[in-house]
């Protein structure tokens, strides 16, 4: 693969390059010359594009496409392709299918679904069996089979022998463990955060107390087990506080927020919008405010879309018979930067790449490619004109966001939107 | 002529209070036309009425299908225990096919709180809330209001505590706003656990003790406990609910002042009202039921004269 890209303004802190404007060589996959003004040697293919800036590949630690089994939501090869267009060169994708991804075979395909493509796709394993909360997957033999981390998705392991069992486990091949932040039996029957909204429109709320006493319960097994322990979305206050604190006591402890827990806060349901219902729920602007002081300070590993696509049967319904979930993929860097500077974005796009085994790339010279190509300043309002994936549930749906994607340049092919 | 600001009622929090009058002037008139000896007018002969109930109801139910008849409109009714997403239909579905059958308004009712506000973004009917789940139940806090106002003359200035399961009751929701819309203080009383944690941000105020509660209020609205929603014990007995926020001619009487009795039903005597209490002058309970057929007639009536334009 040769190309020569012209003009590009460089956003990556790790490369000498950074925040200047230049033009790109890449032979053989590689790139060879960083410089103004290369000439392009031998009619490579050229990338002139409008007010192009480059980045190292974005990273999303936490994406469903459905496919095996729920399919009409959406499949693996559309999933991928979504995310390309979205800028995003690597996916963990969440075991949240029919049949459950809880075997070596069951990771060997949706590996091979990905064979070959743009976008490199990491395989989360089931923790348990069938995500069942009670005996533990596989987990070495998913490992070997390329799964990077092993969660029951949105599903709490409610027995706190079985997670510091799994911790232990885990340990032997430094497998990453993931938990749910959500202790059931508190939120109970719970649709969306309790607070005033939830008061108003009398439907059951799951107080960010059932969040902060697992996320509590997981850090003291972890303290107890060591091992490698990851909290994806975490959604309220305490929760920043306590991982702050377990951090401070060098706790190996990663988590994540989901980009609309940044950006909405619950009394967005106020007429029953199905397209708000997520998990963990919308909180208060309290909640919101911290989260991304404590995406700034480091504490919060990793910004993710969250992205889950959920066919319209499963949404146009009565808001306690909805599904949880919105897509985010398409609207992930715009969203973030209506919340942060172009740096920080991007250095949140790019951020806990090796927490899932994936290697660190910059854009400088000898480096292999692995970039997103983008324009951050384009202002427009999100509409389904922008969606991709299959399904259509998208939370940012008429907002106004700034910041699109060209495309993607990675796995030695190049991937740009028309 | 005056009209309302609304399309449909779904909730008493998308009224306003000009709204609220004219129900009740509406109401006013329709109250005397019930007690004439020929209950019936002909406003409405060429609307059609559905009611459906997803949930169980006997009175709510009967009052709406009497006031749509004193209207002379048609009026069919759909029964089923069991939410349509259960039977393989979806709600928007099953409406749609009554719909398609040329009926212009749908009152119901509904175990899913905002099941009406859904549905009104979807069919092209004028919907009428006769409850959804623990969200509202607009009627009954009209018809609240509407006794309150007929017994002591103004609803403004008034205290009004409403007692027992808060946590679960959509006329608890409905007559906060409704009251509050109108200028009165509300109160609600009951044990903790039955009192949504972030209730006060209502502007309401909390009080886990019935002795104090009635020595504030004006008008206390007992609410049944509603076991059948009820996921876990939120009290060790009835017994010990009893004891502590069940109302006695004991404690009436122990009062310096004469408070109204009011209770939305079905009561459960010698649970949260004794029967001496609830069929003395002070319950207004009887009272309550007559004029819901007149407040749901002033509602249909008047959201009907919207389709009609």
């Amino acid at each position: 693969m040769n190309i020569l890209i012209k003009s590009a303004t460089i956003i990556d802190s790790k490369s000498e390059f950074h925040n200047t404007t230049q033009d790109l060589l890449i032979e053989n996959g590689e790139i060879t010359k960083i410089a103004n003004n290369i000439k392009n040697p031998k009619n490579y293919q050229e990338i002139k594009l409008d007010n192009l800036h480059v980045s190292q590949g974005w990273f999303d630690s936490s994406v469903s496409f459905g496919e095996p089994g729920f399919e009409e939501r959406d499949t693996i090869e559309n999933g991928l392709k979504t995310a390309a267009s979205s800028g995003f060169t690597a996916v963990a994708l969440n075991a949240n299918t029919n049949p459950v991804i809880d075997s070596n075979s069951d990771v060997t395909f949706v590996n091979s679904r990905a064979y070959k493509k743009a976008v490199t796709l990491l395989p989360i394993g089931s923790l348990t069996v069938n995500s069942k909360g009670e005996d533990l997957a596989e987990l070495y033999d998913m490992n070997t089979a390329g799964a990077v981390a092993f969660y029951d998705y949105k599903k709490p392991i409610s027995n706190p022998n079985l997670m510091k069992i799994a911790l232990q486990y885990a340990s032997n091949f430094n497998g990453l463990v993931c938990s749910f932040p959500q202790e059931n039996k508190i939120s109970g029957h719970g649709v969306m955060n309790e607070n005033i909204t939830s008061t108003k429109l009398g439907l059951k709320g799951i107080p960010a107390l059932a969040e902060e006493l697992q996320i509590a319960r997981d850090l003291f097994l972890l303290e107890y087990t060591g091992g490698k322990l990851h909290i994806p979305t975490i959604s309220s206050v305490k929760s920043v506080e306590l991982i702050r604190d377990a951090k401070k006591k060098k706790l190996d402890v990663t988590c994540s927020v989901a980009i609309h827990n940044l950006y909405f806060t619950d009394s967005m349901l106020n007429d029953f919008n199905t397209h708000f219902k997520v998990l963990p729920p919308l909180r208060t602007q309290t909640d919101l405010d911290a989260l991304i002081e404590g995406v700034k300070d480091g504490t919060i590993d990793m910004v993710t879309s969250d992205h889950n696509p959920i066919d319209v049967e499963q949404k146009k319904v009565e808001f306690d018979h909805a599904e949880y979930g919105t897509i985010g993929l398409e609207s992930a860097f715009g969203a973030l930067q209506t919340i942060f500077t172009l740096k920080k974005t991007i250095d949140i796009l790019t951020k806990g790449k090796t927490r899932f085994g994936l290697e660190n790339t910059s854009i400088n010279i000898d480096e292999k490619l692995n970039m997103t190509l983008f324009n951050p300043d384009t202002k427009y309002t999100f509409s389904k004109s922008d969606i991709i994936s299959k399904s259509k549930n998208a939370i940012f749906e008429n907002e106004t966001l700034k910041g699109k994607v060209y495309g993607i340049i990675s796995n030695n092919k190049v991937a740009l939107n028309n | 002529m005056s009209e309302l600001s609304v399309n449909h009622l779904l909730g008493i929090k998308y009224l306003n209070k000009k709204d609220i009058q004219l129900i009740f002037e509406t109401a006013d008139h329709f109250k005397e036309v019930i007690n004439r000896p020929i209950k019936k007018v002909p406003s409405l002969r060429d609307i059609t009425i559905a009611n459906l109930f997803f949930e169980n109801s006997t009175r709510t139910k009967l009052s709406f299908e009497l006031a749509e008849k004193r209207l002379s409109a048609d009026v069919i009714n759909f029964s089923s225990a069991q939410s349509s997403v259960k039977k393989g239909e979806t709600l928007i579905d099953t409406v749609n096919n009554i719909l398609s059958m040329k009926v212009d308004m749908v009152v119901m009712r509904h175990p899913n709180p905002g099941a009406g506000v859904f549905l009104s973004k979807h069919v092209k009917a004028s919907i009428i809330n006769a409850g959804d789940g623990a969200h509202e139940h607009p009627t009954q806090a009209l018809l609240d209001s509407y006794s309150i106002r007929e017994k002591l003359g103004e609803v403004a200035g008034k205290k009004v505590v409403i007692v027992g399961d808060i946590l679960h009751s959509r006329v608890a929701l409905s007559n906060i706003f409704a009251l509050q819309l109108q200028g009165a203080q509300v109160m609600v009383c009951g044990p903790k656990t039955l009192i949504p944690k972030y209730i006060d941000k209502l502007g309401v105020k909390v009080e886990t003790n019935l002795n104090k509660a009635l020595n504030w209020c004006d008008v206390a609205n007992m609410l049944r406990v509603q076991n059948e929603r009820m996921d876990i014990s939120y009290f060790p007995s009835t017994r010990e609910y009893t004891q502590q926020f069940g109302v006695n001619r004991e404690l009436l009487d122990s009062l310096d002042k004469e408070i109204t009795i009011m209770h939305p039903g079905p009561i459960n005597r010698g649970v949260e009202i004794t029967s001496d209490v609830a069929d003395s002058k002070q319950s207004i309970i009887l009272d309550q039921v007559q004029n819901g057929v007149a407040i749901r007639m002033a509602v249909i009536y008047l959201l009907a004269s919207k389709i009609k334009q």
